[in-house]
């Protein structure tokens, strides 16, 4: 990094900062230049050579590395046997690029204490192919409440370090006027954290290499050739022959880093437009106090709602614990619902789950800050009167009294619980019908799959959750069942009816598929018998594959016999 | 002789001391049942009650049990409380819904509701809610829950394992009554109950279900029920249901008569 004050450019700058200034827009970067191999692990330790690898290029190579591994010499994109020879003790494991992104988007989420408005890092890809990841924090008017900007930046780093999925964690943070400019700064200022003070972003983003400008490994390696080592350099040109030589991206890119360009930030999670929350001075470990201040959030979310004629359709908690864990609890709503009571008692009821449960709520050494987020709302037309009132009030809208009813459910049982059946087209008895949520059902319009035409009479009231293999004697081997044992316990078949075919779906792309423990249980023809034994208890079973056509004993490997299966019982 | 009469005599006091004590009862707990009465589509059941119940039918303020005969018959027993589950809702509004709950241990042994068998039985997959597997605990709670809902016309508790114990039993029973909807406890187990009525099921062979009533808590005045019917419910003449003792292996059907 040169100290010579910056070359004068040839074409004056547009006086942008100045309006900077007024808006006084303050974004942060972070850089992460080693999250994938750093967070990979629980067990992770930064004084061992450690490297992520995948198959690429025919070959096991080494994707993401630590900061010890690239001190020993590593490099990404080398082979696993050339790093093993450099580094024999590398430690490896195999590269989850999805769940790094997700970590990376949970961290985002965990830094809503310090901006509600974050947003993904747009990084161009680098010459390796390797993603890069960081986050942008838009922080304007927020920096007074954590003690200034240095304070809020050694804050975020100390927490982050400190933060169990986290720890150790190597980090870059910058603090600028322009999102440009904060992601140069974040990646090639001399120091780990930066601030450039307010107005002076262009100096700062000038001293430095054209890379800090987001530009593309082509562009930089032009740079290069050109003998362009300053951003300075880049911007003593005109703006036309800079977008006549290299496109138009670097001219954009270095006038969003001065400041001359507006950019969005684009956020993770749009900032909430209902949202209550509460810092606390000590951090509360009682299950009963947290229930009294979530109340009192509920009643100011619900006033907020009422205000503005929304509904919330979905609830998010967030309670920060004192060691920097989130816990959050999400509640779906089944109906819109801007009443506070029902609310606080769906919370209630979350909240004795929560701490009578196996898990438990773990408030550690106390909660510090609760917020309460109205994640999702709908216009709501007239103002809803209790849910809990008499027969006559809803007899124009019973749905929304059930909505009331599925909420308690759901909050206590879960929604995978609480279910209702919906008609899939489907031959396949156990397809014919899937159980989906009561929120979803209610969702999805009335008529979306037409069911199969069956005749009630010939389906069992009672599916078993899967097939259970039985043992069967039949008088021949394509014949009604004789005798059957199933649990154990053996039933004498008095009557049979049947078979009824049902052949394998060809056409559909569940076809080859075997789940369940029997192989190949899609694949074969099916021949239902209703059953009876001499006491009177009726069955549904199944004979798997047939015998002439779809078994043959001579085939290389040799195919499954066909088994029998129970798969419903009749009432 | 002599000891004839002071036993005469001490049971009359008893008879006596019994009515008392009911009339006492009735002072402070009415048995009337309240909400409207349903008749079961059972013939010979709807017989007896319309000889010998004065509202000519089950009520649906109440908590009804219906226990299985063995651990075998609890489809049996599911069945007739689907059965029961359908009258109810039709009795209420067009689009009241069941809420249909089970423990774990129930779905692991008799599975889930089959909802294109449910038409077979008056009833369609849009009106069942089912809680696919809870606790006891949650399970008798979700009953409760569902009182206070106007929207559900009936629900229907099922456990293979276990029975609520007296007091839950009374609080859902006075709840029930409260609201004036019913609760049908589908049970393999019995325990102490402050139920309405108590059915017990067991499979015949002839696709037929055998009804005994062993508890019928309406009144104090009424004859003990009958030892039981046989009722075939998929047959659709009127004459559905048979008296026990005339239930001869002639009137069975089998689906198709072995030629063995």
């Amino acid at each position: 990094m040169s100290s010579s004050l910056p070359p004068k450019p040839q074409e004056p700058l547009r006086t942008a900062s100045a309006t900077n200034a007024v808006t006084g827009r303050r974004i942060i970067a972070l850089w992460f230049p080693h999250w994938a191999a750093e967070t990979s692990r629980a067990d992770y330790d930064a004084t061992q050579p450690f490297a992520l690898i995948d198959m690429h290029k025919n070959a096991q190579r080494l994707v993401g590395l630590n900061a010890a591994a690239g001190k020993a010499g590593l490099y990404p994109a080398m082979t696993l046997p050339d790093a093993r020879a450099l580094v024999p003790d590398v430690q490896t494991a195999m590269a989850a690029p999805q769940d790094a992104a997700a970590r990376l988007q949970k961290c985002a989420y965990w830094l809503q204490r310090y901006t509600p408005w974050i947003g993904e890092d747009t990084s161009p890809e680098t010459a390796d192919g390797l993603t890069d990841y960081g986050l942008l924090l838009d922080v304007s008017g927020c920096a007074h409440l954590f003690g200034g900007e240095r304070a809020m930046l050694e804050d975020i780093a100390a927490r982050l370090a400190a933060y169990r999925d986290t720890r150790g964690i190597t980090m870059r943070a910058a603090i600028a006027g322009s999102i440009g400019a904060a992601w140069g700064l974040a990646r090639f200022s001399p120091t780990k954290l930066s601030i450039v003070p307010q107005g002076q972003d262009a100096e700062a983003v000038l001293r430095l290499p054209p890379a800090a400008l987001r530009l593309k490994h082509t562009h930089i390696d032009l740079c290069q050739r050109l003998g362009l080592d300053t951003v300075a350099a880049l911007a003593r040109f005109p703006r036309a022959d800079l977008t006549r030589r290299f496109g138009p991206e670097p001219v954009l890119r270095l006038e969003q880093a001065l400041g001359q360009a507006g950019e969005s930030l684009n956020p993770y999670l749009p900032p909430p437009r209902f949202l209550a929350r509460k810092n606390l001075p000590q951090g509360v470990t009682q299950t009963e106090a947290l229930a009294m201040l979530i109340a009192e959030m509920c009643d100011e979310l619900a006033a907020q709602l009422q205000a503005s004629g929304q509904g919330a359709q979905r609830l998010d908690l967030a309670l920060t614990r004192s060691d920097n864990v989130m816990l959050a609890l999400a509640l779906p709503l089944a109906h819109p619902s801007a009443d506070a009571r029902h609310m606080v008692r769906l919370f209630e009821e979350r909240l004795t789950r929560l701490s009578n449960g196996a898990g438990g709520l773990d408030t550690g050494y106390g909660i510090e800050q609760l917020q309460l987020v109205a994640a999702r709302t709908t216009a709501v037309t007239a103002p809803q009167a209790d849910i809990s009132l008499s027969r006559r009030l809803y007899k124009s809208a019973p749905i929304a009294a059930l909505g009331g009813l599925y909420d308690r459910l759901i909050s206590r049982l879960g929604a995978q619980v609480v279910v209702q059946a919906v008609p899939h087209a489907s031959y396949i008895p156990e397809r014919a019908v899937r159980f989906v949520s009561v929120l979803e059902a209610q969702a999805r319009p009335a008529d979306d799959a037409t069911p199969t035409p069956i005749e009630a009479t010939t389906r069992p009231l009672f599916m078993l959750c899967a097939p259970e293999p039985i043992e069967v004697i039949a008088e021949i081997p394509e014949g009604a069942p004789y005798r059957v044992r199933w649990r154990r316990v053996l039933h004498e078949v008095t009557s049979a009816y049947g078979p009824e075919r049902i052949g394998p779906e060809w056409w559909s792309r569940f076809v080859g598929q075997s789940p369940g423990e029997s192989g190949g249980h899609n694949t074969r023809t099916r021949d239902y018998y209703r059953i009876e034994d001499t006491q009177g208890h009726r069955f549904w079973i199944y004979r798997d594959g047939l015998y002439d056509r779809e078994y043959d004993r001579e085939t290389d490997p040799p195919q499954q016999p066909p088994r029998w299966f129970m798969h419903g019982v009749f009432p | 002789m002599q000891n004839a009469l002071p036993k005469q005599a001490k049971d009359a006091q008893q008879q006596h001391k019994l009515k008392r004590l009911q009339k006492l009862v009735m002072q402070h707990e009415p048995v009337l049942q309240r909400g409207a009465c349903i008749t079961t589509g059972f013939g010979e059941i709807d017989a007896y009650f319309t000889a010998h119940v004065e509202q000519a039918g089950l009520p649906s303020g109440g908590v009804h049990e219906i226990a299985a005969e063995s651990a075998a018959d609890m489809a049996a027993v599911l069945g007739f409380a689907h059965r029961l589950a359908a009258r109810f809702l039709q009795n209420g509004e067009a689009d009241d819904v069941l809420l249909y709950g089970q423990t774990h241990a129930a779905v692991r042994d008799g599975g889930q509701p089959y909802a294109p068998a449910l038409a077979a039985h008056g009833l369609s997959a849009h009106q069942l809610v089912y809680l696919d597997g809870v606790t006891m605990p949650d399970l008798l709670w979700a009953g409760e829950q569902a009182l206070t809902c106007a929207a559900v016309g009936c629900s229907l508790l099922a456990s293979s394992e276990a029975a609520p114990d007296f007091t839950y039993s009374r609080r859902l029973s006075l709840a029930a009554r409260a609201a004036e909807r019913p609760v049908l406890l589908a049970l393999g187990r019995t325990g102490a109950s402050a139920a309405t009525t108590r059915w017990r099921i067991a499979a015949m062979p002839g696709q037929g279900w055998q009804v005994k009533l062993e508890k019928l808590r309406l009144a104090y005045d009424i004859p003990p029920p009958v030892s039981g019917w046989t009722v075939y419910p998929q047959r659709s003449h009127a004459s559905q249901s048979v008296p026990l003792e005339e239930v001869q292996t002639s009137n069975l059907v089998p689906l198709l008569r072995r030629a063995i």
